[in-house]
């Protein structure tokens, strides 16, 4: 127990902000790149999935948690005077409980893959008769629609005063100890899925959705299936950007609708995934870490920062985020790791293939 | 009458978003931040300088549309060259949204700091010059300043698009862009008229709702939905469509909500945004050409004699 509590001091506290940044965004944009980048379509509505995530954090795990304690779990759950106490207790109980932590967090991020999918399901009506700008507008105001009543309904998720979300990381410790063991389930989670997006990818699937972003009428005259794949890969995407979102609500124990804004859900993460490279997925690892390292430092270094430049440097983050996206436009469309032809066997393979080829030849 | 100014505004952003879209394909993001900056030249002149903030409702269409003719330096044409895709144009306009959103709150900081005025939040609403009173209440000008701009641009821009010369160049442009510079036509220069014009069409309006509503930061994210649903609804084909979408959606959040508040209840009134949303998406799934634009459409572009006016344009 001594060496994990040395361990856990030398980790400076903004490297683990960092990593919890890095994990969140790259489940987020892992997600939005399968979709824009693999699959074409125009999600501009990537917030609305995140926010179904995080909304199954915050008013589902909590209530079965409750019903299970036979604690209040109807309506009255999400009144904010209820609230806080309700978890409290729940929390109490989760500290000790290891089993129903694991349980819960599991049972959580499953319901909200579930309803990720189903809301990609829904999308996937107007995405087959819209295309690009008009589509992404449509999604966009999916988003906008979803939160304006996760923010109203108080019965929901307690509305504009929000609730607060189960710990369901208590059973590691308390103070630091947590917060890493925290910052290793995220970063788990998120290495998971980007190797889940990664064999997609590569799989026969994702070559169809390629396909069917490169050319929809070739796709469609070799037999591939626009509506369902289409709807596929609204549906894995939803799912992936589900969990994401869970995952960020049960990270910052609270749940408050008007954080899951368009602008931080869907066109930051937009703009890590242009920078990482549109279409390629090891690119969104490069994306997502330049641009975490540079928001955590900025918004940890905030007063320092604000010596040197005399403005808030929240504005600052906006401008950065701003330009990134109109130089990367303008001057380096295809990001920092452009998309290449994904490659189906090992490298050594496909050279023993080749070898082999050329001895047959040479025979 | 708080319904006819605010559609009104609504009307007049929605045409800037629609002649953008008409002339380069791209779908202004940056038009929140535009009309933000109409709010803002507004509120700030207003504090700083005095007299009625109508005075200062044409600075900020100039001070707009200049930024959509920097954002057409700056950006958007090099992208429209380099024949970049809508998606990539629209991106490029958030990007620009991101780094004017950021310069507007920049500014109210300064506002705040130099001038000691709270230029987070204010409301213009009651600077506004009363006409007269009606059953005790005060009769603002605002309602019918906005219908008079709006009818006085329509008159314009007809006149402009039937009559003159750039006009119609600027038409013809936007039918057949190839076909126009074979003609003699400088596609380059009615992308730059369109984008001051629109981005200007952004100011004034922005100028006009700092009158109708409570001015903030974020203000142009917020009503940017509304003012894109406006543009579709009216089929982002035509500019008078577009004003007719716009304020019909204005039109339909403000009497819609009020009606739907008296009917079922005051909490209704924070779902004031779906409705401008439900517009935006049953129109596109149901009718894309918008309704208004290809009834309008008929009139206005399609009468007969065009193509022989396109022709002598260009070769003049």
């Amino acid at each position: 127990m001594e060496v994990v509590g040395e361990m856990v001091i030398e980790i400076h506290p903004l490297v683990l902000n960092i990593l919890i940044n890095f994990g969140i965004g790259l489940i987020i944009t892992v997600s939005l790149n399968l979709e824009v980048g693999i699959a074409g379509i125009s999600q501009f509505g990537r917030v609305l999935a995140v926010l179904v995530g995080a909304l199954v954090a915050a008013a589902i795990s909590g209530r079965l948690l409750a019903a299970i304690m036979g604690l209040p779990s109807g309506l009255e759950y999400a009144d904010h005077m209820i609230n806080f106490k309700i978890v409290d207790q729940i929390n109490r109980t989760l500290a000790t409980n290891v089993t129903l932590s694991i349980g819960i967090l599991f049972l959580t991020l499953i319901i909200a893959a579930l309803l990720g999918a189903l809301i990609g399901y829904l999308c996937s009506y107007p995405a087959l008769r819209l295309k690009e700008a008009y589509l992404g507008i449509t999604l966009l105001a999916f988003g906008d629609a979803l939160n304006t009543i996760a923010w109203n309904v108080e019965g929901l998720a307690g509305g504009t005063q929000g609730v607060n979300v189960p710990d369901v990381f208590r059973w590691i410790g308390v103070g630091p100890e947590r917060y890493l063991g925290l910052v290793l389930i995220i970063i788990g989670f998120a290495m998971i899925v980007f190797l889940f997006a990664e064999s997609l990818i590569r799989s026969p699937f994702g070559r169809a959705l390629k396909a069917m972003r490169d050319s929809e009428v070739a796709a469609a005259i070799y037999g591939k299936d626009i509506v369902k794949l289409r709807a596929q890969a609204l549906m894995i995407g939803g799912a992936l950007a589900a969990i994401g979102g869970a995952l960020w609500a049960f990270y910052t124990g609270s749940f408050k609708a008007v954080t899951y804004t368009r602008l931080t859900w869907t066109f930051w993460p937009w703009a890590y995934m242009m920078l990482g490279g549109v279409g390629n997925n090891l690119g969104m690892l490069v994306g997502v870490f330049v641009f975490s390292v540079i928001r955590t430092l900025i918004y940890a270094y905030k007063t320092e920062l604000t010596t040197f430049i005399p403005i808030n440097p929240a504005w600052f983050e906006y401008i950065l985020v701003g330009l990134a996206i109109i130089i990367l436009v303008l001057f380096r469309p295809q990001g920092l790791l452009p998309e290449k032809p994904a490659l189906t066997l090992p490298k050594s393979k496909i050279e023993e293939i080749k070898q082999k080829v050329k001895t047959e030849k040479a025979g | 009458m708080k319904a006819v100014a605010y559609s009104g505004g609504i009307a007049l952003t929605a045409a800037g978003i629609t002649l953008i879209y008409m002339a380069t394909r791209t779908f202004n993001f940056a038009h929140a931040s535009m009309v933000g900056w109409g709010f803002y030249v507004v509120f700030a002149c207003y504090s700083i300088f005095g007299g009625t903030p109508y005075y200062y409702v044409p600075l900020a269409a100039l001070f707009s549309g200049f930024l959509g003719i920097l954002l057409y330096f700056g950006v958007n044409r090099w992208l429209l060259r380099a024949g970049a895709s809508p998606i990539t144009l629209m991106m490029s306009t958030l990007g620009v949204d991101l780094v004017l959103l950021a310069t507007i709150n920049i500014f109210a900081d300064y506002l705040t700091d130099v001038y000691k005025i709270n230029a987070r939040y204010f409301v213009l609403e009651l600077k506004d010059l009363v006409l007269g009173s009606m059953d005790g209440l005060g009769v603002r000008a605002i309602p019918f300043v906005t219908v008079c701009v709006v009818v006085v641009l329509i008159v314009a821009l007809h006149l402009f698009l039937k009559k003159t010369k750039f006009g119609i160049a600027v038409r013809a442009t936007i039918e057949n862009t190839q076909l126009a510079t074979v003609l003699g036509i400088n596609p380059e220069k009615v992308y730059i008229f369109s984008w001051f014009v629109g981005g200007a069409l952004a100011g004034l309006g922005g100028g006009l709702l700092s009158l109708t509503m409570s001015g903030y930061p974020t203000v142009g994210m917020t009503i940017i939905v509304t003012m894109f649903a406006g543009s579709i609804v009216g089929g982002l084909s035509s500019i008078f469509g577009s004003l007719l979408g716009g304020f019909l959606v204005g039109l339909s959040e403000y009497i819609g909500i009020t009606v739907l508040a008296l009917s079922i209840g005051g909490w209704i009134l924070a779902y004031r945004i779906l409705i401008p949303l439900a517009a935006l998406v049953t129109t596109l799934l149901i009718y894309p050409q918008g309704l208004a634009g290809i009834k309008l459409k008929k009139i206005i572009i399609k009468t007969p004699g065009t193509g022989g006016r396109v022709g002598s344009g260009g070769g003049g």
